[in-house]
């Protein structure tokens, strides 16, 4: 092996290692790993730019602005507070529309952004009813991976797939992986009854005063609602349509946030901006650099024609190694950094003869996505949901989450098994 | 020292009572104007900050609003009604 090559695996597992002890923000250990491919000329500057994908990165910055301007308006405690109404303030049927309206968000949404929105709406109704929030967010951070998995929007690794390849569009996504996400969260929503109903018991008074509230109070601002919706719909629309309009996903969103930036003027553009989560932005801008240091060095290669190897070659067993590691590996490792690992592995395979590589990525996005939900770190939208619940003083602990996380995310990918072997290899 | 209030009685209602770990106060608002504006100016302040269980709004029809305050938020709750003058004197007695 060429001495780049050992420099170039050196660094990434270095920087793999810190990601994963979290001694350091992992923005900043993947954009020291970054530079130091270029720095020790493992890759040079224009080739490292030429890895960075600004499709995915224009998908998140555009759909953070237009949420961020949109949450302003009131709309997401209102949809909130109206299910919980509609749920006649039972916090079993609160739960459940939680937990779905979670899905939702992260599916149009995507399901960060969908978890910060959810999680203060929750404190407030929980306090409200005198229920622990704890089973209303462990739901709603399974429900957030579950429905992000549903859309090439909605999780991080669907996005970075989605972008990678140009083949797989919203509506590949929305027909390929929605069906599955549907089947697993409609078999969750009673296993999540059984288990959390006992300890979400409240009185008929504190019911009554769910029913009493007004959520159209909630509503701070009808004009930017109007403008936010508005376009919030012609987005998603626009992300419908996307192929036929020979436009990237990036620029249907960023087309979004900045007409929307333009209807409401100057004045939200710099709170917007501020809203823009840029530490997310330089962490995947860092392991895009990162990765293109194994990828110009053939490490990546080396290693899809070892996975080929071991599987023959056959899709099938290709696609339930690729289903199960990610899932598996997802649940304990960032999926994020491994999805940028596997995606040059997979269009590799396909460059040494494996023809149908379908099944591939859509096992790859099942397993990361879903795979998110195996532990307390499997998932971004996991680790912000537990930072905010134990910053109010209800922390959710390692081994509760993984409790029901686990079996529940074996559940997921057991399903998910079938799902890919009688649609797509049989 | 405890903290006191008085408010215009013509304008707004107020009560508040312990509830565990918290304040729990009600809020009636009589009078379209400044004070309404000024009570959602509170609620959007204490909405907007980091911490979300700090103060929390539930809103009811006629603007009577119940209001749940943590203890450790209770001063810069009162003196945020203070400041959008819903109160109308404070004094530590």
């Amino acid at each position: 092996m060429e001495q780049q090559a050992i420099w170039a695996i050196g660094i990434f597992l270095v920087i793999y290692a810190l990601i994963i002890s979290e001694k350091v923000h992992r923005t900043i250990v993947a954009m020291i790993g970054g530079l130091l491919m270029v720095a020790l000329g493992i890759v040079d500057q224009e080739t490292a730019l030429h890895h960075i994908d600004f499709n995915t990165l224009g998908l998140l910055i555009g759909m953070m602005i237009i949420v961020s301007i949109t949450a302003d308006t009131g709309l997401f405690k209102f949809i909130a507070v109206w299910a919980a109404k509609k749920s006649k303030g039972n916090p079993v049927r609160i739960l459940i529309a939680l937990a779905l309206i979670t899905a939702i968000g992260s599916a149009f949404l995507d399901n960060v952004t969908t978890v910060l929105l959810m999680v203060p709406v929750t404190f407030s109704i929980t306090r409200q009813l005198r229920v622990p929030p704890i089973p209303f967010l462990i739901t709603q951070i399974i429900a957030s991976n579950v429905g992000g998995t549903a859309t090439l929007i909605g999780d991080p690794p669907n996005i970075m797939i989605g972008s990678a390849v140009k083949e797989l569009t919203f509506m590949a996504f929305i027909n390929n992986l929605a069906p599955i996400a549907a089947l697993v969260m409609v078999i969750y929503i009673p296993i999540f009854v059984l288990l959390f109903r006992k300890q979400i018991q409240t009185t008929p008074e504190l019911t009554k005063s769910i029913m009493d509230l007004d959520e159209k109070e909630l509503i701070t601002n009808h004009k930017l609602l109007r403008k936010c919706l508005t376009v919030l719909g012609l987005t998603i629309l626009g992300f419908f349509l996307h192929q036929s309009l020979h436009l990237e996903s990036a620029t249907v969103a960023l087309a979004g946030a900045f007409v929307l930036l333009l209807l409401t003027g100057e004045h939200m553009m710099e709170e917007a901006f501020t809203k823009v989560e840029w530490t997310t932005i330089f962490f995947f801008v860092g392991l895009f650099v990162l990765v293109s240091g194994l990828i110009e060095t053939g490490v990546i290669a080396k290693l899809a024609a070892q996975a080929i190897e071991l599987t023959n070659g056959d899709v099938v067993a290709t696609s339930l190694l690729i289903l199960w590691l990610s899932a598996i590996a997802s649940a304990f490792l960032d999926n994020i950094p491994f999805v940028a690992t596997m995606i040059p592995m997979i269009q590799e395979m396909g460059n040494m003869g494996v023809s149908d590589l379908e099944p591939l990525w859509w096992s790859l996005a099942l397993g990361a996505c879903l795979g998110g939900n195996g532990s307390l770190i499997g998932a971004s939208a996991n680790l912000i949901v537990a930072g905010m619940s134990g910053k109010e003083g209800h922390p959710i602990k390692f081994v509760q989450f993984l409790k029901y996380g686990f079996p529940l995310m074996l559940l997921s990918i057991v399903l998910s098994s079938f799902y890919v072997y009688f649609r797509y290899l049989m | 020292m405890q903290l006191t209030y008085r408010f215009d009685q013509e304008c707004v209602q107020i009560r508040e009572a312990a509830d565990g770990a918290d304040i729990e106060f009600e809020i009636k608002i009589l009078q379209n104007g400044i004070l309404l504006k000024g009570i959602k100016e509170v609620q959007k302040k204490f909405e907007e900050n980091s911490v979300y269980t700090d103060v929390l709004f539930y809103a009811y029809e006629d603007h009577k609003y119940k209001v749940i305050v943590r203890k450790d938020y209770y001063v810069e709750f009162i003196l945020a009604l203070m400041e959008r003058q819903i109160l109308r004197s404070v004094e530590w007695v």
